[in-house]
């Protein structure tokens, strides 16, 4: 325990520097997802038939595992000189947060009750008009459940692409397990666990702010 | 006024849910489309604002032909209530109000003062509930804030779906009277989709009673009762058709028929109010201690007495 706190107080720069890393490859990851997977999960409730494809494309997404889809990028994405590093992690990471986002958009969208939805279109509102007066606003709450539960998602999967040389947290887990320093692999998985319940607790701060008081 | 012209409606597959309708709803009417689940009523109320579309005929609100206009536009000037009020949860109560309005673009001043008005209107202080939620009100609260919103551009046309249909019996007859005192003032002219015959009693200038989306009959709410024109609809307005008839008659209606005497002195019996119902007379009859009751005449004096025998052949004269 001694040994731990004395590794802290020696590295706690380090430490910092890789959490920071971490939450950059985190904010650019999901302003992007969220900006795909919002307006991608809104358009699939006008359009059942590509919303199943879509949602069942997503679910496989999320069933791979993350070090194959680094493996799968690195060829691809060598074509243009990025075959590891921080592109191929943003990437992986929107893909792996596209089933949350989408699915809770689209499930949000799809719940406002019909009645609602009625009495929107019977009083005159566009159907551009129906979704931001009405639609979203009462999805709200669903639509931010699903960041969250991206957000947390990436948080962990981040730390396995330090491995393609994205750095974060990861980095810390990664060399500690290689050099045999069991204090640095504590260090980065208590950082990224603190990382996540400050997230998840965050963007629920978020939640209400944003969600109408009505509901 | 709001006018259906051979209107049909044809689902594929062939089944009919609207056949041939042909209806004038007059200005500053009040008309109540009246029948049993699936007899095509709500249909034919959300055909009005292109809710439903038609197979075939027209309709044309304030003379203009609804195939002409801009459906968006259209329905700003049409006010709707739907059963479960449809208000948005996430708004306040004066932003739910005032929904319309905004939509068509009204000035800030304007729109709190319509809110004001609309709220007097409904005998709720728009104070206290002006940034209040619809999760904060009653159900009857709640569907009072529903035809304010339906009211709020001052539509002259109204469509009203089942509005009271949940609310609890006694509510719902309270609100049924307010909006009765609303309609007195306002003078809209509205379609009304019930399937209670004693709500369309009470509401209705005229009922049209439909069956399979055919209209059975397109009458006054005592004519229906009294002068069924074939077996269903005698079969929808009940047994007790002409009881019900007597709600809507009054002493005066009695009196009318009647050449009754002034009395002499302090009558023996109740003395009624010509605006009385004759339902509330004869039930007043009925009981065995009582045989003769009195009326108020115009100018002041009692008149009497009038007896069951009376209203018997009151009811037989209405129901020739």
């Amino acid at each position: 325990m001694m040994d731990f706190l004395d590794y802290l107080g020696r590295n706690y720069a380090d430490i910092f520097a890789h959490t920071i890393e971490h939450m950059q490859l985190l904010g650019v990851s999901l302003t992007i997802a969220v900006l795909i997977g919002v307006p991608l999960g809104i358009y699939l409730t006008t359009n059942e038939q590509l919303a199943s494809t879509v949602l069942q494309a997503a679910s496989i997404i999320l069933t791979i595992p993350s070090i194959a889809l680094f493996g799968v990028m690195i060829p691809i994405l060598s074509t243009i000189g990025q075959g590891i590093g921080f592109l191929p992690a943003v990437i992986a990471l929107i893909l792996y947060s596209q089933l949350p986002i989408i699915r809770n958009t689209y499930t949000a969208i799809n719940n406002v009750d019909p009645n609602i939805r009625d009495a929107a279109k019977g009083i005159g509102m566009t159907t551009l008009q129906r979704l931001w007066k009405v639609e979203i606003p009462n999805g709200m709450p669903l639509i931010m459940a699903g960041v969250r539960t991206a957000t947390v998602l990436s948080i962990g999967i981040g730390a396995i692409a330090a491995f393609i040389g994205s750095g974060g947290l990861g980095v810390l887990i990664d060399m500690g397990i290689s050099r045999g320093n069991q204090n640095m692999v504590l260090a980065g998985a208590i950082a990224i666990s603190i990382l996540a319940i400050a997230a998840d607790f965050g963007l629920k701060k978020i939640q209400v702010k944003f969600s109408p008081k009505g509901i | 006024m709001i006018e259906f012209t051979n209107v049909s409606k044809t689902y594929p597959g062939g089944v009919k849910a609207i056949d041939d309708v042909s209806l004038t709803i007059e200005h500053g009417e009040f008309v109540v489309l009246l029948g049993p689940s699936g007899c095509g009523k709500t249909t034919l109320l959300r055909m009005v604002n292109q809710l439903e579309d038609i197979t075939e005929g027209s309709i044309a609100v304030e003379g203009k032909n609804i195939h002409d206009l801009n459906k968006i536009d259209m329905r700003r000037e049409i006010g709707y209530v739907i059963q479960s009020n449809g208000l948005f949860p996430n708004m306040t109560i004066e932003e739910n109000v005032m929904v319309v309005p905004n939509l068509l673009g009204w000035s800030k001043e304007k729109r709190a003062e319509r809110f004001d008005y609309l709220m007097d209107l409904i005998g709720m202080p728009p104070e206290n509930y002006r940034g209040s939620f619809p999760h904060e009100l009653s159900g009857g609260q709640q569907q009072r804030i529903g035809v304010a919103r339906a009211l709020a551009a001052d539509p002259p046309v109204m469509l009203m779906d089942e509005p009271f249909g949940a609310l609890d019996p006694i509510i719902r007859s309270r609100i049924q009277e307010e909006f009765m005192d609303i309609q007195k003032k306002l003078k809209k002219t509205i379609l009304f989709v019930s399937h209670d015959i004693d709500e369309a009693i009470k509401l209705a200038d005229k009922i049209v009673l439909l069956k399979d989306g055919e209209i059975q009959q397109f009458d006054r709410p005592a004519e229906l009762l009294n002068r069924p024109v074939n077996d269903f609809v005698s079969e929808f307005v009940g047994e007790d058709s002409v009881l019900k008839s007597l709600n809507l008659y009054q002493v005066k209606d009695l009196q009318a028929t009647l050449d009754l005497p002034a009395v002499e002195g302090s009558p023996d019996g109740k003395v009624f109010h010509p605006h009385d119902s004759l339902r509330h007379v004869l039930a007043h009859l009925l009981h065995p201690s009582r045989q003769y009751v009195y009326v108020e005449g115009e100018d002041g004096t009692t008149n009497g007495p009038v007896s069951v025998e009376h209203i018997e052949a009151f009811v037989r004269e209405i129901t020739a």
